[in-house]
């Protein structure tokens, strides 16, 4: 059994991970790329990172982003852009907090470690000339979390909601990328580049051997099954997870169907055929789609209280549906019909 | 006074001398209590170098766990990290013995006196043990618990008594909680961090361990289901991460293996709650609650409480959950029913009190009032009301314009103050940052009440942090020390 508040949370725990670990390398990458560039070939290269991080609108309240410490400030410190890494890292320090009772300890002290140490920078703001050694900080503690995570905790509701979070939002961002990728205003798509940004490119060449091209890394992204970043693959984690939630109590019945949709699209060559005609209006799509199977998530986790529908649903642990009872029990761990079996791991 | 100690070795005892009253380590000779030998020669081997960095490690392994308290009057923000000195507290199995004794026997009288009052026939007021004016005036009192009997009589199922030790030694409880009592889990981390940190300390003295507390409470929690139902639901409830004991909750419930819930997430229908999942709604046994009564259900109290569950007094008095602790203890660890405690415990039980009260006097008897009056500079003054050391004078360290200000404040309200002798706390020795210094402490053990009645070995230890001070509440500054219950054969 999980609360539906707790599975809220945890959703937005993964989340925030993901988030946190994307922006992070988009942050890497900017430190490493932009150097080299010209001050108006940095400009377009900072527009499309806040593009591909979907913080358009963000940026534009936040005014000018033009040098590297502003971009730098805007996505690692400033509290007014919920895409920062500090941002990010509250939220999962905040949401973690509010569920402390049903999650690892060690992943408690882990982001509650990470979170202190960037308060330790204080109100001044986080040096830009100590980024890497930030980046690096968050990079480690981010493993760290994803190590606590895979061996430490057990494979319950909780875990899944957090990696179907972790799915989703992994699938967004690589989606997002490829949006970015094909409307860059520099006219072609850098396969490296994009390779870099979602921590692909060895995997890339272990698999192909050669040098990128835009086509083939478009593939890979979207299609490989080797990958655990390609959107299908975010799409059969998540699709497992919600099948394991669901299976006790017929819970987020419409996103585990949603999920299974889209992956279907995927799988059956759907997606592929379509994009040939056009790539741009395919992926926006998807993008939506996925904007979409999250809201369904939310939805479906914290339904509104309707007496007359849930009435039927109303049973005390070990009574009722014997699903019902199992999926009550796998949580408590309480004994007799209580007890269920524990979720696979996705 | 005592004579200044002789430093055993590495000098952090050096120039210790005792403070007025009862020194729990050293006698007054200036020689360690048994119970002690070991711990002062410890000690006496570190230098304060090393004992700075050993407050360091904990203070960080708190920090990296969170183990915080908020202070709200604390404009600087909310989370503190816990304070702990290094120094435990040892108590022999003598000793305890008779606290484990004296405190089930006062906390059975407690709960036989809620019982009557709330679900029986009110015997001990209708045999004036105890005036039914002052019960009923009391603002822990409530209406709405009456006519709801709690499973085995038991409505205090975890109670914080607070045991100071007087000049001459002797325990004496100076106060009860009996609504939410907190404190229990830093008990634990208090534990776990000293053991993390000075573990060679413990060597050579088999303390009681105190990891147990969750197996305990739950089963406490189990044993109060209505209806004597198996493998019943239960959950812990909390006001949310912004209150102050947010940590404690969660604590509680990871050790129990239970959900932690909010108000938002319980809801009430046909007289049953039930707590909201992802799988629809799921019926609740017994909500172990740390949200005050009048939070609890705005239907029945507070009507802008956004904590609590509407409807959940009617669930309560359907007989289909139990909250614990019960409704309306508030009624019984009101300050000015606390004189009465030694005769409830003479009323119900037949005893004479195993733990004696400090003594006190009430201010709505004009001939107590009349004698504390003249002579409040010798004692302490607490409205009846007060938590955490608030409004609280201690006499002989205030000035006259202070004591003239209580005497107009108990003169205008009388029912509501009450008057003790002052305690000489006991000290400790306790690090100063250079030495170890003498520090007030007192003890609060942690009392649990479902099916039959047990005291978890030990308890909170606070410590005053300035020399000389009296408050130990962690919210005027005090800190805390791990607790010790020795085996018998190194007492």
């Amino acid at each position: 059994m999980i609360l539906a508040r707790h599975a809220d949370a945890l959703f937005w725990v993964g989340r925030y991970l993901e988030r946190t670990e994307a922006t992070v390398r988009c942050l890497d990458y900017a430190a490493n790329s932009i150097i080299h560039l010209r001050p108006e070939e940095a400009r377009v290269e900072i527009e499309q990172l806040v593009k591909t991080l979907g913080l358009e609108s963000v940026a534009a309240l936040a005014g000018s982003l033009e040098g590297r410490r502003q971009l730098f400030s805007f996505l690692l410190s400033d509290t007014g852009n919920p895409g920062s890494v500090l941002s990010a890292v509250g939220a999962v320090r905040q949401k973690l907090r509010s569920t402390r009772e049903r999650i690892p300890i060690e992943l408690w002290e882990e982001a509650n470690g990470l979170y202190l140490r960037f308060r330790e920078f204080g109100d001044s703001g986080l040096p830009s000339e100590r980024l890497h050694e930030i980046l690096l900080m968050v990079r480690r503690a981010c493993l760290a979390i994803s190590g606590v995570l895979n061996e430490g905790m057990r494979r319950d509701e909780g875990y899944a909601f957090i990696v179907v979070g972790r799915m989703i939002e992994r699938s967004v961002f690589t989606v997002g990328l490829l949006v970015a990728g094909y409307t860059d205003p520099r006219g072609s798509m850098d396969a490296t580049r994009m390779l870099r940004l979602t921590s692909s490119l060895q995997a890339y060449h272990r698999r192909h051997g050669h040098a990128p091209d835009p086509e083939g890394v478009v593939r890979y992204l979207l299609f490989a099954t080797d990958l655990p970043r390609s959107l299908q693959s975010c799409l059969l984690r998540a699709e497992a997870c919600l099948t394991d939630i669901g299976a006790g109590a017929g819970a987020l019945d419409r996103s585990r169907r949603k999920a299974g949709l889209l992956r279907a699209r995927l799988e059956l060559g759907e997606i592929e055929e379509a994009m040939v005609q056009g790539p741009v209006p395919v992926l926006s799509t998807l993008h939506w789609d996925l904007a979409e199977l999250a809201s369904e998530i939310a939805v479906e986790v914290v339904p509104p209280l309707d007496f007359p529908t849930v009435r039927s649903q109303y049973l005390r642990p070990g009574e009722g549906s014997a699903g019902a009872g199992a999926a009550a029990g796998s949580a408590s761990g309480g004994p007799g019909p209580r007890t269920g079996p524990a979720l696979a791991a996705p | 006074m005592a004579e200044s100690l002789p430093g055993p070795g590495g000098g952090l005892l050096d120039g210790y001398e005792p403070a007025r009253g009862f020194d729990e380590a050293f006698e007054p000779d200036g020689s360690a209590r048994g119970a002690y030998r070991r711990i002062v020669e410890r000690f006496g081997e570190l230098d304060s170098g090393e004992l700075r960095r050993l407050e360091r490690l904990v203070a960080d392994e708190f920090r990296r766990q969170g183990i915080t308290f908020t202070v709200y009057s604390d404009e600087e923000g909310t989370e503190r990290i816990w304070p702990m000195d290094l120094f435990p507290r040892l108590i022999a199995a003598a000793e305890w013995d008779e606290l484990d004794r004296g405190l089930t026997q006062r906390v059975t009288a407690l709960n036989c006196f809620l019982e009557d009052l709330y679900a029986g026939e009110g015997a001990a007021i209708a045999d004036g043990v105890v005036p039914r004016w002052l019960v009923v005036s009391s603002g822990g009192f409530e209406r709405n618990a009456m006519g709801i009997p709690a499973p085995h009589g038991a409505r205090c199922n975890v109670a914080g008594i607070d045991v100071v030790r007087d000049g001459d030694g002797r325990h004496r409880v100076l106060e009860d909680n009996l609504r939410n009592p907190s404190g229990i889990s830093y008990v634990i981390e208090n534990r776990a961090a000293m053991a993390k940190a000075c573990s060679w300390l413990f060597y050579d003295h088999a303390a009681q361990p105190v990891d147990q507390y969750g197996r305990m409470l739950r089963s406490t929690l189990e044993s109060m289901a209505p209806d004597g139902r198996s493998s019943p639901h239960v959950v812990v409830l909390t006001p949310g991460i912004f209150n102050s004991a947010y940590f404690e909750h969660a604590f509680l419930a990871r050790s129990m293996g239970v959900e932690l819930v909010e108000g938002r997430d319980l809801v009430v229908d046909d007289g049953t709650v039930y707590a909201r999942t992802i799988e629809g709604l799921i019926a609740v046994d017994v909500i172990y609650r740390r949200v005050d009564d009048s939070f609890l259900d705005p239907v029945a109290f507070r009507p802008d409480s956004m904590l609590g569950v509407p409807g959940l007094l009617g669930a309560l008095r359907a007989g289909t959950v139990t909250v614990c602790n019960a409704i309306g203890n508030g009624a019984a660890d009101d300050k000015a029913v606390y004189p009465y405690v030694p005769d409830l415990i003479r009323y119900y039980l037949g005893d004479e009190p195993i733990i004696d009260n400090v003594p006190t006097y009430v201010m709505w008897d004009p001939d107590q009032r009349a004698e504390a009056l003249g002579r409040l500079g010798e004692l302490v003054a607490k409205p009846v009301g007060g938590s955490g050391g608030a409004g609280v004078l201690i006499g002989p360290q205030a000035d006259e314009q202070e004591l003239e200000a209580a005497r107009a404040a108990i003169e205008a309200d009388p029912r509501n103050w009450i008057t003790q002798e002052t305690v000489q706390l006991s000290s400790l020795p306790s690090f100063g940052g250079e030495r170890l210094e003498p520090r007030h402490v007192d003890l609060r053990p942690f009392v649990l009440t479902g099916e039959r009645t047990e005291v978890f070995p030990g308890g909170l230890t606070r410590v005053a942090m300035r020399r000389g001070s009296l408050i130990v509440n962690s919210s005027a500054g005090g800190g805390s020390k791990d607790t010790w219950v020795l085996a018998p054969e190194y007492s």
